[in-house]
């Protein structure tokens, strides 16, 4: 059933992000969902194809989050990007925070010819179009740049998280995309 | 090859400019440079390790140039680099901005971690300029020593109370260059300094390329990092002239 499908991939989902990807075994896996390696393979055929699902989905709900945020509690468009941090960090540095599924899985697998990294420099990539149609609906000029600095702001803070949490780095992020936000030339 | 790793980065860096936030900054041009160079463009691999001797060296620039947590901006300056020269890397491309756009972000951290926007401590020799008025008037007595030997009370006399000045911060000394012999040679000059009120007027005539070693190693009490900047501290802290407060006298305050 679905369901059981879901309750793997939530389960996997959860070990990754606090064990980390590599170190976190099958049998962990099967054990913690409740079920059976059979089973398990059923739905995806290889841990590289439940690894891709896992980033697939934390990727979307992180977007769909962020989204949501942003168009519940600001309506003006040039509101939205200076928002975008508050609503980050905010996440960041919530209790149950582990870390960010692309960032993780692209330190995790360096290679540049390995599936998972590809997907997470995607998503990467995608958050980085995200910011620079929010730029654009603020009337930046150079959206594309300001979005390549603030997704390297963000990536970095977010690493330094996972490194050390509390290192409020998250903080002196969102000063510096404020201060960046503030000094792009619009149109 | 390891660039992230290797003492030639920090040996470009240091030369780079001759203010800390410029040193930093230097980062991303030299990657730059480096990464576009002709005989670089081959299948280069950055290891996603701790650059340790990297992130040590700019947590030094970043202490210097007053930042509020200089371990956190060293951190994130670093990692920003390492991922703007994989997007350069990756992308084949020598028209990449990767690393100049990261160079403005790292400029926008730096920003955030000295609040004021840059006018209060400029450059170095401003805040060089602040040290040394300060010397004339008050004395070295208030130095900032390390760990390992701040066990003991600090005595230091009320008029002595310097303002905190970022530049003057002490770093954490795990330098491998010196000796322990070295070592317990300037903790034990600066120990004798912090028992009494110390001067140097002539501070204010050093020429511009000891400053930061006088800064640094002398009024801010940390361990020189090679032996010829110690043989210039140490030719600053002979002339240091102190008036030591009879033993009697400061236990009876």
């Amino acid at each position: 059933m679905s369901g059981l499908r879901e309750k793997i991939l939530t389960t996997a989902s959860d070990l990754f992000q606090t064990q980390g990807i590599n170190s976190t075994g099958v049998d962990t896996i099967v054990a913690a969902a409740g079920t059976t390696k059979m089973t398990m393979y059923k739905y995806f055929s290889s841990k590289e194809i439940l690894i891709l699902e896992v980033l697939k989905q934390g990727h979307q709900d992180f977007q769909s989050w962020l989204n949501d945020k942003l168009n519940t509690n600001s309506k003006k468009p040039a509101e939205k990007i200076q928002k975008l941090f508050d609503y980050i960090e905010e996440w960041v540095t919530s209790p149950d925070f582990h870390g960010i599924g692309f960032i993780k899985a692209s330190a995790e697998f360096p290679k540049e010819e390995n599936p998972v990294h590809q997907l997470s420099s995607e998503q990467s990539l995608q958050f980085r179009r995200y910011i620079s149609q929010l730029a654009t609906e603020a009337n930046i000029k150079d959206a594309d740049g300001l979005a390549l600095q603030l997704s390297l702001i963000f990536e970095g803070a977010v690493q330094a998280e996972q490194m050390k949490r509390g290192s409020g780095a998250m903080k002196y992020a969102k000063m510096a995309a404020k201060i960046l936000i503030d000094g792009a030339p619009t149109h | 090859m390891e660039i992230f790793d290797s003492p030639w980065l920090i040996n470009m860096l240091a030369k780079s400019d001759t203010t800390p936030q410029g040193r930093l900054l230097s980062l991303f041009d030299i990657l730059d440079d480096w990464l576009k160079a002709p005989h670089v463009q081959t299948s280069l691999h950055l290891a996603a390790t701790r650059h340790a001797l990297l992130i040590g060296y700019c947590t030094e620039q970043a202490r210097a140039l007053g930042a509020e947590n200089p371990a956190i901006l060293a951190e994130h300056i670093v990692l920003i680099a390492h991922s703007a020269a994989q997007q350069t890397l990756a992308t084949h491309n020598t028209d990449s901005t990767s690393l100049s756009h990261a160079k403005k972000a790292a400029h926008a951290l730096i920003q955030a971690q000295t609040q004021k926007p840059e006018l209060a401590f400029a450059s170095k020799t401003t805040r060089y300029g602040i040290a040394a008025s300060l010397l004339l008037a008050f004395g070295i007595a208030a130095l900032w020593l390390p760990d390992s030997i701040q066990n003991q009370p600090l005595q230091v006399q009320a008029k002595s109370k310097l303002m905190p000045i970022p530049a003057v911060q002490l770093m954490p000394s795990n330098e491998k260059s010196l000796s322990a012999h070295d070592a317990t040679l300037m903790y034990a000059k600066y120990e004798q300094m912090r028992q009494g009120t110390c001067q140097l007027p002539e501070a204010l005539l050093i020429p511009d390329k000891h400053k930061a070693i006088y800064l640094d190693n002398v009024v801010g009490g940390k361990l020189p990092a090679n032996l010829a900047d110690l043989a210039i501290a140490n030719s600053y802290l002979e002339k240091v002239r102190c008036n030591f407060t009879p033993m009697l006298m400061a236990a009876s305050k």
